[in-house]
């Protein structure tokens, strides 16, 4: 049996068909993290129609106040306080100004201040957390110290003395907004930087004389903007609100300044009898909130690589 | 396990007095003091007279120390502003509304959120857990404030079924008066109903795929006893850590909706002590609203062990 002539020459191991090179090519384009996804953001159908929602939502903060040719400050006292019309799509308010103008031009200032908020939080957050985490030691210690004496305190009671001091206007506002919350951000950065750090391309850029900043700006950042980007979308909707909040309190935004807390402070005031000027701000509020909550769930499960199966 | 409670008690002690020499100065570096409007119109010698009754005559310094030491002694001081006003006073008046409000809040928002995550993880994509995920967000996209003025317009202004404000008082304080306490609790709870059912929800899947489950279904457990007793005590983990945070926030979670039916409670005091300058009242209930907050989280810690015996107490034993 075993004798039963199998020849075995060399020739029977030569690759005839194709060549290693052929072997070793990749048939499938390489997609980047990114590309990825965003093909598995645009799966989702829930975080697509919220991304069009923004977008319609920004194109209307644009140009919504001019659509109607009413301007948002002049009064017409002969057509005060009325309902939705063909001519007021959202009606007027008890001074008639136009309302449909006036809610596009206070959601304008919000998510202004939300995004600049955000902005502020981000970059401050990062590269606080990025200096604790990269130079460790005292310095991580004492800069620990003071992110508990910031958490420790009161949002409220560092907020109200803020716009107290700087006074009711937009760069108060903003600031007081963005002192107490970049500490959760440079918190989550240390975190992952301390991780990082004991990567062995950082080592190697160490050695070979990066200087901190460029360590942190080329190395560290790019491995964390899915990190921020998460951040980004809790955030955004938390300011919206807190503003809102704030000016509906007097303690934010004060009327001549219009930002959607500050219209729904002034609907809340005529609320019994035209319920319509509480109404639709209040529905702006929402549909913005809704869409950046969306959107953040639909980019969490995008980004986040713990969900890919 | 002493050893950790000491040290734990002397961080709180540490982190007390940093919270009341940070509100101290802050308060102190704002332009203006708490007596102008009171002494304005007054004849020069009632001034003097009225900033040396509150001490306000003396260097910041010096009023810092004298503030220190009788906090030490539990004395916070009188309201600048309203005059006779005390801490503890206004804690006797005002807290119990804060309290029972946030209490109603978290058990009606915790209970209900808690049995939705339950449900829509036990029934995981079926029609109830889309409802279940739909009505978190769309709760969760709802601010307090637009929630507040649309409940207080429809049921207390259109149908007139509970008052547009207030707050039971008296005898009623803790308990009774329930139409003045429906609207306010609603506005609350339903943030806590969307947190918990998703916190729930999402840690119970995690849960639902782990080899001692499997285990627990091929011994022939009832579906009824698996959720019981292998699947909610894992998944209360998450629960856990949002749960302390909802406790202390729930008493200075309430500005807005204080605001929005007029209930007298410390939130609403609080944004007026503070626009105020009023120091001993903003000192007071900063430091104590801070101290509730740090032994809720202490208390946390503990019961971290009860739920889940893989965490030891840190410091009890060395790795």
């Amino acid at each position: 049996m075993q004798d039963n002539n199998i020849q075995l020459s060399p020739d029977k191991f030569k690759i005839i068909g194709y060549t290693q090179e052929e072997a070793n090519k990749i048939d499938r384009p390489t997609i980047s993290y990114w590309q990825d996804a965003w093909r598995r953001l645009k799966k989702n159908p829930v975080a697509m129609a919220a991304l069009v929602v923004l977008a319609l939502l920004v194109v209307l903060v644009i140009v919504g106040p001019y659509i109607r040719g009413y301007d948002y400050v002049s009064m017409n006292v002969a057509d005060k306080n009325q309902g939705s019309s063909a001519e007021y799509w959202f009606g007027t308010d008890s001074l008639g100004r136009d309302l449909f103008s006036r809610i596009w031009v206070g959601a304008r200032a919000s998510i202004l201040i939300a995004l600049v908020a955000t902005s502020l939080k981000l970059v401050v957050g990062t590269l606080y957390g990025a200096v604790m985490a990269h130079f460790g030691g005292w310095v991580d210690e004492l800069l620990m110290r003071v992110i508990e004496v910031i958490n420790s305190l009161p949002n409220l009671l560092i907020t109200i003395l803020i716009m107290m001091v700087l006074g009711n206007n937009l760069g108060a506002l903003l600031v007081a907004l963005s002192i107490t919350a970049w500490c959760n951000t440079a918190r989550q950065t240390r975190g992952m930087i301390k991780q990082l750090k004991e990567s062995e391309y950082v080592y190697a850029a160490e050695v070979l004389g990066a200087s901190p900043l460029h360590i942190i700006i080329k190395h560290y950042v790019p491995n964390m903007i899915s990190i921020l980007l998460l951040d980004a979308s809790t955030a955004i909707p938390s300011f919206i609100f807190t503003e809102a909040g704030l000016s509906f309190l007097g303690i934010g935004l004060t009327s001549p300044e219009i930002s959607l807390g500050v219209l729904i402070s002034q609907g809340q005031q005529t609320m019994d009898f035209y319920p319509s000027q509480l109404f639709y701000p209040c529905a702006v509020l929402c549909i913005i909130v809704m869409a950046f909550n969306l959107l953040g769930d639909g980019l969490r499960d995008a980004l986040d690589p713990r969900l890919r199966k | 396990m002493l050893k950790y409670i000491a040290r734990r008690f002397v961080e709180m002690l540490l982190t007390l007095f940093i919270i009341a020499t940070a509100t101290f100065f802050l308060l102190e570096a704002v332009p203006g003091d708490p007596l102008s409007q009171r002494a304005d119109r007054l004849p020069e010698q009632s001034r003097i007279a009225l900033y040396a009754r509150y001490g306000l005559d003396k260097p910041v310094l010096e009023r810092y120390l004298t503030q220190m030491n009788n906090m030490l002694h539990g004395e916070f001081g009188e309201s600048f502003v309203y005059a006779g006003q005390t801490v503890s006073g206004l804690l006797r008046d005002r807290l119990p509304v804060s309290a029972r409000l946030g209490i109603q809040q978290m058990l009606l928002g915790v209970t209900v959120g808690l049995l939705l995550g339950i449900l829509a993880a036990m029934k995981a994509r079926t029609a109830a857990d889309y409802a279940v995920v739909g009505l978190s967000v769309l709760l969760i996209s709802i601010p307090h404030l637009v929630f507040g003025l649309l409940l207080q317009k429809v049921f207390a202004g259109t149908l007139q079924w509970f008052p547009t404000i207030g707050w039971p008082s008296g005898s009623e304080l803790w308990f009774g008066g329930w139409k003045y306490t429906v609207l306010p609790t609603l506005t609350g709870c339903f943030s806590y109903i969307a947190t918990y059912a998703r916190l729930l929800k999402t840690s119970m899947l995690d849960v639902v795929n782990q080899d001692y489950v499997l285990t627990a279904e091929s011994k022939g457990l009832s579906r009824g006893a698996i959720i019981r007793k292998h699947i909610l005590r894992n998944s209360f983990i998450p629960v856990m850590t949002q749960l302390p945070m909802s406790v202390a926030m729930c008493i200075t979670g309430s500005f807005f909706i204080e605001s929005i039916f007029s209930i007298p409670g410390i939130g609403q005091y609080y944004v007026t002590a503070v626009r105020n300058q009023d120091l001993s009242i903003v000192l007071g209930e900063t430091v104590l609203l801070a101290l509730l907050y740090i032994v809720v989280l202490f208390i946390t810690d503990i019961l971290y062990v009860v739920v889940d015996p893989r965490i030891s107490m840190p410091g009890s034993s060395r790795r």
